[in-house]
């Protein structure tokens, strides 16, 4: 079944330009499917209308089966993580309080959120002896996107909008977390819709990217077919990847 | 040195007028921020509703304080003498600081946290609560510090319409031209601003760095506003209704005579007194007797026809008194009977010359003055009932024009032999300090300011043992007894209060 549905979908900026030009696509249940694009092409405006925090004037967004417009806003975003392009974390609240930010919306108890929180600081690499207690304001731009990721995970949601998680790290840290997501992902198995501007890492991460083009996508295919595409625009994409491509187990 | 002899003699009194202080500016702050905050995150969600309001409160704080507390003396419910309107003044005064900074604050929050916060799930009231107004809360704090810091000062300026406070010794201070009693209000004000100023700095540092100990934080400020609420309640729910309260206007006669009337009130009836005193001028009394802020005080027949009830002035004061008793109790207030001395012009000379040449009228003057120099200060050139008339009453003719100095220095200027003749206020206590004589206005030249109580006539119905106490002054207080105690007050720097009690203990 699917677990997001853009069918048809067009955005424009109230009184402004258009941004999405009726744009479909039909993501899997723990499908991994890469947005990439250049600067601008409309990744984060399609990302947000999955949450609700845009709505299309044109077409439906489909999340769960449900219409989205059917959801309880609310509902419909605590169901759903969302790691925000610049991490977005709250600079008022302890990384340890900003990984419980659903769970106590939730109204967890204070002993599960705990582990909870523990759980997913090991996952992203952060120990939590090390980092529960630190302030936004005193880590590294790697480390807040990670506790990024890692809010998103919190209350187990079963759709992951990932806003490029991973980027401006430097190679090595970059390499490492993604290797980290394939690890997370192979035993969660999350919906996640990944915005990336490095083709690169859609293709090694995704099971299928779509490329993304003045608002609409011009292609969307698995990694092995995207390599041997004709399109010029995709080959334009691809050249950019410098170093020679080659699929992780 | 005087300065620490001075609240160490009236350490109740300034614990007293401090506390009223921090009452006042404490209740004002809070309600400012209790109105101020939410009307802050009401125009940051609307631009459009942000740029009137704050020119709103822009213009509310270019209003001259005094003319504030003026413009609010009339009004219904939140007008009137006393704390009440004092505490609206400065809430006013507050809002300003308070919206800004909200708005500001809350405008200074990155839109992705912000939105991080929607996309989390929260609804608006927990965006708000979590992430907005924590973000916002050093921000806002500055403006509190502001609003509580000018509250302070402006809280002196309370004491003219009766709020009490350290304006209290200022206006005191004011009126006796004493620089220790003034000083004796205005050093601890500064410093009571400073420690607040000091105090919202270090809790905005703190809320600035860190999220620590603000639950602690957010705990102790909750528990301080419900006591200084319920303080304030209590304050502003005003007297006991077995309170008799007193008022006076704000020179030092004005306090000597309220004194009097509240020591003869609390002696011969056992009433409990409230003193008001110190009210900023003339129709500030008035306003406070006619809303029953005050039940009684004293006020000059003269003043009382042409200030009030603006009605020329007449020569016979008879006529004067009857007069304004039936404008007064037109309005439901009685006159009583006249203390015994007019505070009028004087037409002074020296002692010496006064018994050489057996001066008693004006009169026996005119004869001598054509050799003499006069001394006049500015008003009593201008007034309708100065210099022209008088002249032309008595015939009088100088050596050479009379000179135009300062009311204060004609006294001295006479006594010194600059001059030889001034016109002085009757009362005024240099006239016996310098031997000075006031001579008889045999012509009956200048209107009668004769001193009476006015008082509320539903209270002196309700307890007419308290027109029988005042009654007891009638007639009592000659201008020589009256100007004995303001010398006292002015040049001896006694209390008033004690003034008072000396006079009633040999009135007996
Ligand atoms: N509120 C808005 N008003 C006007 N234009 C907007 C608004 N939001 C987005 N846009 C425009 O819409 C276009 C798509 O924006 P979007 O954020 O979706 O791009 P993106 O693909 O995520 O880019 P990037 O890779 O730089 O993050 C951009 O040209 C942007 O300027
Ligand atoms: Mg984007």
């Amino acid at each position: 079944m699917a677990a997001i549905e853009f069918l048809d979908v067009s955005y424009t900026v109230p009184g402004g330009a258009q941004i999405l030009d009726h744009v479909s696509l039909v993501i899997g249940e723990g499908e991994v499917v890469a947005l990439v694009g250049r600067s601008g092409a409309g990744k984060t405006t399609l990302l947000r209308l999955v949450n609700r925090l845009l709505e299309p004037d044109a077409g439906r967004v489909v999340v769960g089966g449900r219409d989205a417009r059917e959801w309880e806003p609310i509902r419909l975003r605590r169901s759903i993580g969302y790691v925000i392009q610049d991490a977005g974390l709250f600079p008022h609240f302890t990384v340890a309080d900003n990984i419980a930010v659903v769970p106590r919306l939730e109204g967890w108890d204070d002993a599960r959120i705990r582990s909870r929180v523990d759980e997913l600081l090991q996952l992203t690499g952060l120990p939590p002896a090390v980092y529960a207690d630190r302030w936004p304001g005193e880590l590294s731009g790697g480390e807040r996107q990670r506790v990024g990721v890692a809010r998103a995970l919190a209350a187990d949601p079963a759709i992951l909008l990932m806003d490029e998680p991973f980027g401006a790290l430097d190679p090595v840290t970059r390499a490492e977390l993604q290797s980290e997501f394939r690890g997370v992902q192979r035993r969660l198995r999350k919906t996640v819709i990944l915005v990336t501007h490095d083709m690169r890492e859609a293709l090694s991460l995704a099971d299928r990217v779509a490329v993304m083009e003045s608002g609409e996508i011009i292609a969307c295919d698995a990694p092995p077919a995207m390599l041997a595409s004709g399109d010029a625009r995709v080959r334009k994409l691809l050249e950019a990847v410098t170093v020679p491509f080659s699929q992780d187990s | 040195m005087r300065l620490v002899e001075f609240w160490l003699s009236h350490r109740n009194e300034l614990l007293t007028l401090i506390g009223q202080h921090i009452l006042l500016v404490g209740t004002a702050t809070l309600v400012a921020v209790a109105i101020g905050v939410p009307l802050g995150v009401f125009a940051a969600r609307r631009p459009r509703m942000s740029a009137p309001l704050v020119g709103f409160a822009n213009m509310v704080q270019t209003v001259p304080s005094l003319a504030m507390f003026g413009f609010l003396l009339p009004v219904p419910l939140l007008g009137g003498i006393g704390p009440r309107t004092a505490v609206v003044v400065l809430i006013l005064y507050g809002l300003l600081p308070i919206v800004r900074t909200t708005i500001a604050g809350l405008n200074g929050i990155p839109a992705p946290v912000r939105e991080a916060g929607v996309a989390m799930g929260m609804t608006p009231r927990q965006l708000l609560q979590q992430v907005e107004l924590p973000l916002a809360l050093p921000s806002i704090v500055a403006g509190v510090r502001v609003a509580a810091v000018v509250g302070v000062g402006s809280a002196t300026i309370a004491a003219a319409i009766g709020a009490g406070g350290l304006g209290e010794y200022i206006y005191r201070g004011l009126s006796m031209v004493d620089t220790t009693v003034i000083l004796a209000g205005a050093i601890p004000a500064a410093v009571l601003a400073l420690v607040v100023d000091g105090g919202l700095l270090w809790v905005e540092r703190r809320l600035g760095s860190r999220r620590s100990h603000r639950r602690l934080g957010l705990t102790a400020g909750a528990a301080s506003c419900i006591a200084v609420l319920l303080w304030g309640g209590a304050l502003l729910a005003g007297r006991g209704s077995e309170t008799i309260v007193v008022g006076s206007k704000n020179f030092t006669e004005g306090v000597i005579l309220g004194e009097i009337v509240a020591q003869t009130i609390e002696r011969e009836t056992g009433l409990a007194v409230q003193r008001r005193f110190n009210l900023g001028g003339t129709l500030i009394c008035e306003r406070a007797l006619l809303n029953g802020d005050i039940d009684v005080y004293v006020e000059y027949t003269g003043t009382a026809l042409t200030a009030i009830f603006r009605q020329p002035l007449g020569q016979d004061p008879a006529a004067v008194l009857t007069t304004v008793r039936e404008s007064y109790a037109r309005s439901g207030r009685a006159v009583l009977d006249p203390l015994g001395f007019d505070n009028t012009f004087a037409i002074l000379v020296r002692g010496r010359d006064a018994r050489a040449l057996a001066l008693r009228t004006i009169d026996d003057a005119a004869r001598h003055t054509s050799g003499w120099r006069a001394g006049f200060g500015y008003e009593f050139l201008e007034r309708p009932d100065g210099y022209q008339g008088l002249a032309s009453t008595y015939g009088l003719r100088f050596l050479e024009p009379p000179r135009v100095m300062d009311l204060t220095l004609t006294y001295r200027a006479l006594a010194s032999g600059q001059v030889d003749l001034i016109a002085g206020d009757a009362t005024a206590g240099l006239i016996s300090a310098l031997d000075l004589v006031p001579l008889e206005d045999n012509r009956q030249y200048f209107p009668p300011y004769d001193a009476v109580p006015v008082g509320r006539s539903d209270m002196l119905l309700r307890y007419p043992q308290v027109r029988a106490a005042l009654e007891t002054l009638a007639g009592r207080i000659s201008a020589d007894r009256m100007r004995e105690m303001n010398h006292a007050a002015d040049a001896g720097r006694e209390d008033p209060s004690a003034i008072a009690r000396r006079f009633l203990s040999e009135l007996r």
